[in-house]
C-alpha cells in the first residue's frame, strides 16, 4: 500500500485519501461555495439563556472569532445548549462579511470528550426516545453546517478530542494537533456507533485504517492524527498564543493565506515506533476483511512477513492483543454497525453520512433491537463498573437481518428522516474539508 | 471600446477559471466582444439537476442483490497496488495495464487472484451451496469483470468450468478430493472442451478416450492435428508457479469399439513444479485481440493413461470389468447433461455483460455532460453534447435497454440458483437467449459509446475502447450467439409443436400470452397509447406469437416439401432470428414491467416507466419485422419513433442520475468522466 509522505496541509484538508482511489469528484467546487439560503437566520445571536452563553464563549479581533468550548469539569462535552449556541453562531458569521475566520478551542484540558450522552440518555429514560431524538437533530445539523461551511474553521485541538469532539472540528478545513492531543471515536464501547459524520472522515483515512480507528476507539495522538491526515497541522501547544495572535490578524478567508499563517507555526514531527500507524500493513490485511468476525480472526491468525522478526513479534503482538481485546470489550452489534456505516459512507456525501448516523441512532434510542446503548452509558459513564452486559453478547449471535433494520426508516407515523438545511444546490453533498 | 489590456485579457481567463461556466455565458450574452475565456470543466455534478428520485434505491433494484458485498470487493481492489491505481489531476482510477506483454499480464492477473484469494473473497465459492452463496458469487465475479476481463476469465475457468465439471459431472469421491483443494488454489484447474475443428459442435469432437481393462486406466490421445484441445484457458504459460496442474477433458469414450458418445475425465497436465507431463504437449495460443491475461493454450494427448476413478460418472460410469453403465438411458440427454457446466457460465457471461455496458453509458454519459460542441447561436456559448437530440437518440436508449437487461441478468441469477430439475430446460432457453441478447447489446453499447465519446474514446486509459475488445469474444464463447439463438427458437418451435398436438394451452417460458385472444393494435395510436404498458406488451407478444406461428408453418411447408426437419429448420433460419429475438425482448420487459410495478408510487416508479417505455419502444422502433409483417401500421411505426425522440427529452434530466445508479465506483471510470481538462493538462504530462 502506497503510503504519502505526511501530507501537504492544504491538499489533505481538501481531499483526505491523497493515496486512495477515491476521487472527490467536487473538490474544485469548494471555492464556489455556498449560499445558507435556509431560515435559519432567525436564531438570535445571543443565543438562549445565561447558561448558555456561558457554555459557548465568543471572543474576536476585527475579522476572526474564536468560539470557546467552556464547560472545563464536564471535559466540555457537548450540551444542548451549547449545540443550539454553536448553531446560532455559526449561521449568523456565515452572513457576516466582518467574520473571515472563525476558530474553535476548548478551555481546560479538553477540546470535547464529545456529545453529553449521559443527559440525553436521562431524558430519554425519563420519557419520550424524541427528547434524545432532538438531541442528535441538532448536533448532526451542526456537523453539516461545519462541513459546508463557506468560511475556514481552524479547529485547536490541545487536548482530548473524543465523539462529538471529532464532530465539529474534523469536518472543518484546518485541525491543528499538539503534544496534548488525545483522540479517538470510543462509541462502540459505549453500545453506540462513531456517528457526527464520523462515518464520512474515517472511510476518507488511508487504507482501512478508518474501520480500525471506528472500531477499536483506539486512541490516536497528534502525530497519528497528522499523518492520517484526521489533522492538518501539528503545532507546539506552547506555540499556539502565538499562532492565535497571528490568526487574529488575518484579514481574509483565503484558505491559502490562512494555512501559510498556520505553517509557520507547523512543527515536523514523527510517529512514535509504536505507533499503530506503523502497522498499516497488518491494518490493510485485517481491516479489510468482510465481516467483523472475520477482522478478529485474522488477526488472531499468525500474520505475515512483517513479523518475522523475533522482537518485533513481542511488541506486535501486545498491539494485536490490546486491538482484539478492545473490540471484544466493544457492543457487538454496535461492531456491525460500525462496520456497514463506515462502508457505506464511503460512496456517500456528507449529507447522506448524517441521514444516516439519524437512522442509526434513533433506532438505538427505542431500544428496538438491543439496549446496548443504555447499558454502555451506564457501566461506563453513570455506574463506572466499566462492566456492560451486552444484548446479544456474541458477535454471531447478531444476525445480519438485525442490522438491516438499523439502516431502514423508523416507522412511527411522527418520525421523520434528518432533514438538512439546504446549501448550495449539490455542492454542499459533496463539498467537505476532507 | 477599448481593447482589453493583455493582463486585463489574462485576468478574466483566470476568472474565468476560477467562476466556471455560468459566470462566462453571462458575460457572452452580456459583452458578447469579450474573447473567449479558456474551456473549462464544470461537474455535471453541479451543473445538473438534483436527483428527481431516489438514486440509492434505484442502485438497489437495478444490482438486485449484493451491494454492500459489491463495494467490498470494489474497495479491496482500489485499495490494493496490484490493481494499478493511477493518479490522473484530483482522481485516481484502477485499470489493468493493457500496454505490458501478455506474459506480464498473466503474471499480474494471477498475483491479484492470490490476493483476493487471501482476502476471502472466493470463500464459500464451491463449498457453500446455497442459493445465497450462489447470488453471492455472480455479484463478486461481476465487480471484478469491471476491473478486468481477463481476472474474471480466469476466475471464471477455475470455479465455473473446472469446478463446476467436477461439481456437476463428479461424484463423492471426487468431490472430496478436489473441491476443498480447488477453492484455495491448491489445485488449479482448466476446462479442455473446445478442439481446433470443433466448437459449437461438442459431440463432433475427435479427442479419444479407450478404456484399457487390464490396467483398469483409460488411454486418451489426439489422433489428429484437428483434434488439438484449443483456447484452452488457463492451459498456457504463465510462470511456473501458476501453472493450471490438471484439466478437465472432454472426449469421445471408446468401450471394445463402441462409442459411448462425449465424457468428462480429469488428467494431471503438470507436476506440482509446474513442469509438464510425459505425454502431454502444450502449446501457447498467442496474441489476441482482447484477455490477453488469459493464458489460453493448446494441447494434444499423446495416449496419457489416467486412472478409471478419473472419470467423472455422475451421469456414466465404466465399472472395473469394463462394462458401461448410465442412470440416462437417452444419448441426447446424456450428452446435455455433460454440458450443465458450461449453463452457469452463460449466466455470468451475461449478467456480466450488463454490468460493462454501465460502465461504457457512465462514462460516454458523464462525457456527454461536460463536453461542448459547437455553438447554435453566433457568440453564444457551445453546447452540451448530451444537449445534441441526436447525441440523446444514440445513448439514452441504449441507458434503457441497459436498465431493463438488468433486471433480466438478475432474474436469470436467480432462475439459475433456485434451478430444480425440472427448471433445467427453462434454464437453458433463457440463458441462451439473455447471454446472447445482453452480450450483443454490450458490444452495441461500447461502439456507440465509443464513438460517442469521439477520439477520446479511442485512449485505453478511457476504458470503453479497449473494453471492446477485451468483451468482444463474449459473443462466441460459451456458446456462439447465432448458434444459441437458432437453439432458442427450435425449443419455442417444440413447444408450439407439442402445445398444438395435444391441445394444451401453452405453459412456462412467457408463452401463456399465445393462449389468450390476438391482441388488436389501433392504427393510429397516441402518445399516452405509445406509453402505456398494455400498448407494449401487447406489440411485442403479437410479434412473438405471429412469429412462432410463421416459423412453425414455414418448417412444415418445408418438411411438406421433402426437406428433413434438421434441413427444414436450417432453411428458415430468418424467422428463426427474429423470433429469437422477439422472445427475447418480449422475456425482457415482461421482467422489467414487474420490477415496476412492485414499486409503490412514485418518482422512481415514475423513470421506470419511462425507461420502460423507452425501451419498448425502441424494441419496436429498431426491428424492421414490425412494419414487415404489419404489426404496427406506418403511421404506428412513425409515432413510436417519434415517441422515442420524446422519450429522449423526458429522460435527458434524469441522465446523470440514472448512470449513478449503475453503482460503478468512480476509480473504475476514467479521467474523461470527470475532470478531463486537468487529466490532460501539462502540468500532470509527467504523471502519465
Amino acid at each position: 500500500m502506497y503510503r504519502p509522505p505526511v501530507p501537504d496541509p492544504i491538499a489533505s484538508s481538501l481531499c483526505f485519501a491523497s493515496s486512495s482511489c477515491r476521487p472527490n469528484r467536487f473538490l474544485h467546487c469548494l471555492n464556489k461555495l455556498l449560499a445558507f439560503d435556509q431560515g435559519m437566520t432567525s436564531f438570535s445571536q445571543d443565543g438562549g439563556n445565561e447558561a448558555a452563553t456561558d457554555q459557548v464563549l465568543v471572543e474576536g479581533s476585527r475579522f476572526t472569532r474564536i468560539l470557546i468550548l467552556n464547560r472545563p469539569r464536564q471535559l466540555n462535552a457537548l450540551s444542548s445548549q451549547m449545540i443550539m449556541k454553536l448553531l446560532n453562531v455559526f449561521v449568523a458569521y456565515e452572513n457576516d462579511p466582518d467574520v473571515k475566520l472563525l476558530i474553535v478551542k476548548g478551555n481546560g484540558r479538553a477540546f470535547c470528550a464529545g456529545g453529553d450522552v449521559v443527559a440525553v440518555v436521562q431524558s430519554v429514560t425519563e420519557g419520550n426516545w424524541t427528547m434524545g431524538a432532538e438531541y442528535f437533530r441538532n448536533e448532526y445539523t451542526l456537523n453539516y453546517i461545519i462541513a459546508t461551511y463557506s468560511k475556514p474553521q481552524v479547529s485547536i485541538l490541545d487536548g482530548i478530542v473524543m465523539g462529538g469532539g471529532a464532530g465539529v472540528s474534523v469536518h472543518g478545513r484546518f485541525r491543528i494537533a499538539t503534544e496534548k492531543t488525545v483522540f479517538a471515536m470510543p462509541e462502540t464501547s459505549l453500545g453506540l456507533f462513531p456517528d457526527v459524520g464520523a462515518s464520512y472522515f474515517l472511510s476518507r483515512l488511508p487504507g482501512y485504517f478508518g474501520e480500525y480507528v471506528g472500531l477499536t476507539g483506539t486512541r490516536l495522538d497528534g502525530t497519528e492524527m497528522l499523518a492520517s491526515g484526521l489533522a492538518t497541522h501539528f503545532v507546539s501547544s506552547t506555540n499556539l498564543k502565538k499562532l492565535e495572535e497571528s490568526l487574529s490578524k488575518v484579514e481574509t478567508s483565503d484558505p491559502f493565506a490562512i494555512c501559510a499563517c498556520i505553517d509557520q507555526f507547523s512543527k515536523a514531527v514523527s510517529l512514535k515506533a509504536t505507533s499503530s500507524y506503523n502497522r498499516m500493513d497488518v491494518i490493510d490485511k485485517c481491516f479489510s476483511k468482510e465481516t467483523v468476525e472475520a477482522i478478529i480472526v485474522s488477526l488472531t491468525l499468525p500474520i505475515c512477513s512483517c513479523c518475522k522478526e523475533k522482537e518485533a513479534e513481542s511488541v506486535h503482538d501486545e498491539w494485536i492483543m490490546s486491538t482484539i481485546l478492545s473490540m471484544k470489550k466493544a457492543s457487538p452489534i454496535s461492531l456491525k454497525i460500525t462496520l456497514r456505516s463506515i462502508r457505506e459512507a464511503r460512496r456517500q456525501g456528507v449529507d447522506k453520512c448524517l441521514i444516516n448516523d439519524y437512522r442509526l441512532c434513533c433506532h438505538i434510542l427505542r431500544q428496538e433491537a438491543s439496549k446496548d446503548f443504555f447499558e454502555g452509558c451506564r457501566a461506563i459513564l453513570v455506574d463506572k463498573d466499566k462492566n456492560p452486559k451486552w444484548e446479544p453478547s456474541r458477535l454471531d449471535q447478531v444476525d445480519d437481518k438485525v442490522v438491516d433494520r438499523y439502516f431502514v426508516e423508523v416507522r412511527d407515523a411522527n418520525w421523520e428522516d434528518l432533514k438538512l438545511p439546504a446549501r448550495h444546490s449539490l455542492a454542499a453533498k459533496y463539498v467537505s474539508r476532507m | 471600446m477599448d481593447p482589453p489590456s493583455s493582463a486585463a485579457r489574462r485576468a478574466s481567463v483566470i476568472a474565468g477559471h476560477l467562476l466556471g461556466p455560468y459566470q462566462s455565458i453571462a458575460n457572452f450574452s452580456s459583452s458578447p466582444v469579450t474573447p473567449s475565456p479558456c474551456l473549462n470543466y464544470s461537474p455535471p455534478d453541479l451543473s445538473e439537476k438534483p436527483p428527481a428520485f431516489d438514486v440509492a434505491a434505484l442502485r438497489r433494484i437495478l444490482d438486485g442483490h449484493h451491494h454492500e458485498a459489491r463495494d467490498w470487493l470494489f474497495h479491496l481492489m482500489e485499495e490494493s497496488p496490484l490493481f494499478c491505481p493511477r493518479r490522473r489531476g484530483e482522481f485516481t482510477f484502477v485499470a489493468p495495464d493493457y500496454n505490458q506483454t501478455k506474459e506480464q499480464q498473466r503474471a499480474a492477473t494471477m498475483r491479484r487472484i492470490e490476493y483476493l484469494l487471501g482476502q476471502g473473497v472466493f470463500q464459500g465459492w464451491f463449498t457453500g451451496s446455497d442459493p445465497e452463496a450462489g447470488m453471492r458469487k455472480l455479484a463478486l465475479f461481476e465487480c471484478i469483470a469491471v476491473f478486468d476481463h481477463s481476472l474474471s476469465i480466469k476466475l471464471g475457468v477455475h470455479y465455473f468450468l473446472w469446478g463446476g465439471a467436477i461439481n456437476f459431472l463428479g461424484t463423492k469421491r471426487h468431490h472430496d478430493k478436489w473441491l476443498n483443494a480447488s477453492e484455495n488454489f491448491q489445485v488449479k484447474g482448466c476446462f479442455a472442451m473446445t478442439e481446433l475443428g470443433h466448437g459449437s459442435n461438442v459431440r463432433g469432437i475427435e479427442t479419444i478416450a479407450t478404456y484399457d481393462i487390464d490396467s483398469g486406466e483409460f488411454v486418451i490421445n489426439t489422433p489428429c492435428e484437428s483434434a488439438q484441445k484449443y483456447w484452452i484457458g488457463g492451459a498456457a504459460n504463465v510462470g511456473k508457479v501458476f501453472h493450471s496442474t490438471h484439466t478437465i477433458i472432454f472426449s469421445q469414450l471408446l468401450i471394445n469399439g463402441t462409442n459411448q458418445g462425449v465424457h468428462a475425465f480429469i488428467a494431471q497436465i503438470r507436476d506440482n513444479e509446474g513442469n509438464i507431463c510425459p505425454n502431454v504437449r502444450i502449446a501457447d495460443c498467442g496474441h489476441k485481440i482482447g484477455l490477453n491475461g488469459v493464458d489460453n493454450g493448446r494441447i494434444w494427448f499423446d495416449n496419457i493413461r489416467i486412472p478409471r476413478e478419473n472419470l467423472l460418472n455422475s451421469v456414466a460410469d465404466v465399472l472395473p470389468d469394463g462394462r458401461y453403465v448410465s442412470s440416462i438411458k437417452d444419448p441426447d440427454q446424456r450428452f446435455a447433461a455433460f454440458l450443465a457446466p458450461l449453463t452457469s457460465g452463460r449466466v455470468n457471461i451475461a449478467a456480466t455483460a450488463v454490468y460493462i455496458s454501465k460502465v461504457g453509458l457512465a462514462i460516454a454519459v458523464r462525457y456527454a455532460l461536460t463536453r461542448r460542441v459547437f455553438s447554435i447561436t453566433a457568440d453564444g456559448p457551445e453546447v452540451l453534447l448530451l444537449d445534441y437530440p441526436a447525441h440523446q437518440r444514440r445513448l439514452l436508449p441504449l441507458v434503457a435497454k441497459t436498465c431493463a437487461m438488468s433486471s433480466a441478468a438478475n432474474f436469470l441469477k436467480r432462475l439459475y440458483v433456485n434451478r430444480t430439475p425440472e427448471s433445467n430446460k427453462s434454464v437453458h432457453i433463457y440463458s441462451s437467449a439473455l447471454k446472447a441478447t445482453l452480450t450483443w447489446n454490450n458490444m452495441r453499447v461500447l461502439q456507440e459509446c465509443r464513438e460517442a465519446c469521439g477520439g477520446q474514446g479511442l485512449k485505453t486509459e478511457n476504458r470503453i475502447g479497449i473494453l471492446k475488445a477485451e468483451f468482444d469474444v463474449q459473443s462466441t464463447f460459451e456458446g456462439d450467439n447465432n448458434v444459441l439463438m437458432q437453439q432458442v427458437s427450435k425449443a419455442l418451435l417444440a413447444e408450439y409443436i407439442a402445445a398444438k398436438k395435444r391441445k394444451h394451452p401453452f405453459r412456462g417460458l412467457g408463452l401463456e400470452h399465445m393462449n389468450d385472444p390476438c391482441p388488436v393494435i389501433e392504427a393510429n395510436p397516441t402518445s399516452s397509447t405509445l406509453r402505456s404498458t398494455e400498448f407494449q406488451l401487447n406489440i411485442i407478444c403479437l410479434r412473438e406469437r405471429d412469429l412462432l406461428t410463421r416459423y412453425a408453418s414455414e418448417v412444415s411447408r418445408f418438411q411438406a416439401d421433402g426437406e428433413s426437419k434438421v434441413n427444414a429448420a436450417l432453411l428458415s433460419y430468418q424467422l428463426a432470428d427474429e423470433l429469437a429475438r422477439a422472445f427475447s425482448e418480449r422475456t425482457i420487459l415482461q421482467i422489467f414491467i414487474k420490477e415496476e410495478t412492485t414499486q409503490s408510487p412514485g418518482r422512481l416508479k415514475d423513470v421506470l416507466g419511462l425507461l420502460r417505455s423507452m425501451y419498448a419502444l425502441t424494441c419496436v422502433e429498431e426491428d424492421a419485422s414490425f412494419l414487415r409483417y404489419g404489426y404496427l401500421s406506418r403511421d404506428g411505426a412513425a409515432a413510436a419513433r417519434r415517441e422515442v425522440s420524446k422519450l429522449c427529452g423526458d429522460l435527458r434530466p434524469h441522465a446523470l442520475s440514472l448512470v449513478n445508479s449503475f453503482g460503478i465506483p468512480d476509480s473504475f471510470l476514467s479521467p474523461i468522466a470527470f475532470d478531463w481538462i486537468e487529466a490532460n493538462s501539462w502540468s500532470t504530462v509527467n504523471d502519465e
